[in-house]
């Protein structure tokens, strides 16, 4: 694990496992773009994949743990029928598990039940309060309010679970509480919402009802460290900190934790609550079980991988889109053009790695 | 009579690109041709798209996992950069320097080849060669990996030869021998690959070079006349200096820029059909140190680029075909669903993009039609000019208004013409297409029912316009 501590040495991280394999159908992923995290260590997740292979575009439902991945069940499909979608984009669940995904293509928000069977869809094409162009991150708070990233009218749009309008924020632009094209949204433990601002290269966060709180990261992807230093911390190897190319998904744990989807930099950030940098995440995926399972029947990929010498190309993020931490801390990201998950362990006490 | 400018620029924008709107030629003339070309010729650093934005929705550019992607992303490029001298010259290379993914098998191995000729493309021909020769797709394609310094696979070091680099003849006389070919080869033994992570489970991983030092043949070689312990490196030298190179990039670039040639194998014995216009090109290879910047500058200056002769002589490649008419009717200029099936036209009018039928390439000019191909060349350009929701035939509806309160039927097909080319129609196609629409009646726009029948009928006159002859040269 690539690791920079910069004064922030009372938390660590382990890599723990890798989960799924590439797949159009059943026993694995296709571009996974977001996940939500359900009871009982299972995981609904969004497979994007692409328009001449539409039959991987849907929702499965996994039970992900070491060493064991059980498929579940997959749902939705490609098309602009109710329960389809075309560019699938984000999910989240209510308190009793029902499924909301986004669509940045039809401008919809369509619903399952935790089994997958299709039960409505709301979302008008549009600029007007309620209305939404390309919606993208979507999470829903305790007190049933659903939020959506309404990305190409750069605000966040409110609304009740049918889809009531309740309330928005934001406008486009580069200051305090705007956006240009924001993507993955979360909530932390206090209802604060946490929204990537994509391609202004940053996160925000706001109140609730969407008063500006802090901004957190500048555009970069080289060899600037100088926020860490400026933050007081000293950086043993020269990488770019604090510093976004186009942040994706973000997720807050319960003790603050700021956890960065940095796409284009192929990498997941952390930080603290005051923004600080604890550490990143490049990727250290070992074969998964279900990876573990497709080799051994092909003879032929144990002979080809027998002569590789450096796995490095396989182990590293690619394009890491979500991001999402567990009430175990387990540190959950979808490995994007991997179609894959990279796990990391939050550990309770200091680990030696 | 077309203005000359325009037809000029258009011209110039058919073939240092995939064509442009009537408002970009008419901003392009304004601009000044010189400046244009100087524009084209020194593209800026950055992809010429919003690269971000083509990968957040389709994030499975990335991986390419089939070459379809590949191919889907290519065409979305050559719609939209707007450096399309790029996107020409990286189309240009592919049809030389062929390698196939139907060999490969790895899509964005593949496609990263594709990369470096649209990044490459402009640059130094020496350049291009060593990138070729350590490129891991051709590698693959021709067998360098089998290349050994035991056991010599001559595939690459034949092809870099006779269909990459100086061809097998000029003026009456061989450029080479079998044994230039052996000593080729030799150079580049242990020119390989490193073992490549499989496929399963997590997608395909592109193929990198590696260079074997205990497979390569250190041997003293003799190669075109020279004698020493070449290595692949030496070889691209050796060959660069070659007239006969000069003559072959020179005769490539007139043959898909300018006018037809005839294929590679035949140029032993078939002098260049315009040998002052090659020579020009030649003298600016050497004078530039291999610079295809330097020739292409030479080529678009030229008299014999900017004669009225070469206009619309040429049958237009299907990439020409798919992207002139998509950046016509300005569709896809931005991400959304339905690129895919565009992006397959050009494989159904045989330009399988990123699959050459063979290492020779595709045969081009006249062999692009055939019957089958024929109807789909007709099929799609008709489909989409005559799509009259489209932003681009919209806009010709707005032009076509401004001729009048009532064109004449022959006005309006003039101006037809004049916004799709500027094209011009054997006298009986155009005596049947006007006798057409004097069929159909006064071409009013006074009152919405009017403008309506208006845009239908510029539709319909689009399509037949599309279905002409004169339509499939550019």
């Amino acid at each position: 694990m690539a690791s920079v501590f910069l004064g922030i040495n009372d938390r660590t991280f382990t890599y723990s496992f890798t989960a799924g394999r590439s797949e159009f159908q059943g026993t694995g992923f296709r571009n996974p773009m977001d996940f939500a995290l359900g009871p009982d260590d299972l995981v609904y997740v969004v497979n994007r994949s692409y328009e001449s292979r539409s039959d991987g575009t849907r929702i499965n439902l996994f039970r992900i743990g070491e060493g064991k991945e059980e498929y579940i069940t997959e749902f939705g499909s490609y098309g602009d029928q109710p329960g389809q979608f075309i560019w699938p984009m984000a999910i989240a669940l209510d308190k009793d598990t029902n499924v909301y995904v986004t669509d940045e293509w039809t401008h919809r928000i369509t619903i399952f039940n935790k089994d997958g069977e299709y039960q409505r869809h709301w979302g008008i094409h549009g600029s007007g309060d309620g209305e939404l162009d390309r919606p993208a991150g979507i999470t829903i708070s305790k007190d049933e309010t659903v939020y959506v990233v309404d990305s190409r009218n750069n605000r966040v749009q409110m609304f009740s679970l049918d889809g009531k309008h309740l309330g928005q924020f934001g406008s486009a632009g580069e200051g305090e509480g705007e956006f240009n094209l924001p993507w993955g949204i979360c909530l932390d433990k206090e209802g604060n919402v946490f929204v990537a601002d994509w391609r202004n290269d940053r996160v925000q966060s706001f109140t609730s009802d969407g008063k500006w709180l802090a901004t957190f990261g500048r555009p970069g992807t080289g060899g600037d460290c100088s926020i860490a230093r400026e933050q007081g911390g000293m950086a043993y190897v020269d990488v770019p900190v604090g510093q976004f190319n186009r942040p994706t998904g973000v997720c807050v744990d319960d003790d603050g934790d700021i956890y960065i989807a940095d796409w284009l930099n192929n990498r997941v950030q952390v930080l603290t609550s005051e923004g600080r940098f604890i550490t990143e995440f490049n990727g250290d995926a070992a074969l998964s079980a279900l990876g573990i399972d497709k080799i051994k029947s092909n003879p032929d990929m144990i002979r080809q991988r027998n002569g590789v010498r450096d796995f490095t190309p396989e182990k590293v993020l690619w394009a890491p889109c979500a991001v999402r931490v567990d009430r175990r801390g387990r540190v959950m990201i979808a490995d994007t053009s991997r179609h894959r998950f990279q796990v990391y362990q939050k550990n309770g006490e200091p680990v030696l790695v | 009579m077309p203005d000359e400018k325009i037809a000029l620029m258009a011209h110039l924008l058919r073939r240092a690109g995939y064509g442009a709107s009537r408002d970009e030629i008419e901003a392009r003339v304004a601009q000044g041709y010189d400046s244009v070309v100087e524009e084209l010729l020194n593209p800026g650093d950055d992809p010429g798209i919003d690269e971000d934005l083509m990968y957040r929705a389709y994030p499975s550019y990335f991986d390419k996992a089939a070459i379809e992607t590949g191919q889907t992303e290519w065409v979305y490029r050559m719609i939209n950069n707007k450096y399309q001298l790029k996107e020409k010259m990286a189309l240009f290379w592919h049809t030389i320097l062929c390698a196939g993914d139907n060999k490969v098998d790895n899509a964005r191995t593949t496609a990263i080849q594709i990369d470096k000729f649209r990044d490459m493309g402009m640059g130094n021909f020496k350049d291009m060669l060593m990138m070729l020769s350590t490129d891991p797709a051709m590698l693959y394609y021709l067998d360098n990996i089998e290349s050994h310094k035991t056991a010599v696979n001559e595939n690459y070091g034949r092809e870099l030869l006779e269909l990459f680099s100086i061809g097998v003849g000029m003026d009456n006389e061989f450029n080479y021998t079998e044994d230039d070919v052996k000593a080729c080869a030799r150079a580049f033994t242990g020119w390989n690959l490193a073992p490549t992570i499989p496929v399963f489970p997590y997608g395909r991983t592109p193929f990198e070079f590696r260079f074997d030092p205990a497979d390569h043949d250190y041997g003293e070689k003799t190669f075109l006349g020279e004698t020493g312990n070449w290595d692949g490196g030496d070889i691209v030298d050796i060959i660069c200096k070659q007239p006969a190179t000069a003559r072959f990039v020179a005769r490539k670039l007139y043959d898909f820029f300018v006018a037809d040639e005839p294929p590679v194998p035949s140029w032993r014995l078939s002098a260049p059909r315009d040998l002052a216009a090659i020579q020009a090109l030649e003298k600016a290879y050497f004078d530039s140190g291999y610079e295809i910047t330097a020739m292409l500058r030479v080529l678009f200056h030229s008299d014999f680029f900017k004669d009225e002769s070469v206009r619309f002589a040429k049958v237009k490649s299907p990439a020409d075909v798919v992207i002139g008419t998509m950046r016509m009717v300005g569709d896809h200029t931005e991400p959304k669903p339905g690129l895919f099936f565009v992006a397959m036209e050009p494989k159904y009018m045989g330009l399988d993009l990123m699959n050459p039928p063979t290492v020779e390439g595709w045969h081009m000019g006249r062999e692009w039609i055939n019957s089958g191909s024929l109807i789909d060349r007709i099929n799609f350009a008709s489909s989409m000019l005559g799509n009259t929701d489209l932003p681009g035939v919209k806009k010709i509806v707005d032009r076509l208004m401004g001729l009048g309160d009532v064109p004449t039927s022959e006005q309006f097909l003039n101006g037809c013409l004049d916004l799709v080319g500027p094209l011009d129609l054997a006298e009986e196609t155009r005596s049947q297409l006007t006798e057409h629409l004097d069929a159909g009646g006064a071409l009013k726009h006074g009152t919405e029912s009017e403008r309506n029948d208006f845009t239908k009928r510029t539709g319909e006159a689009l399509k037949m316009i599309a279905t002409t002859s004169e339509f499939q040269f550019g």
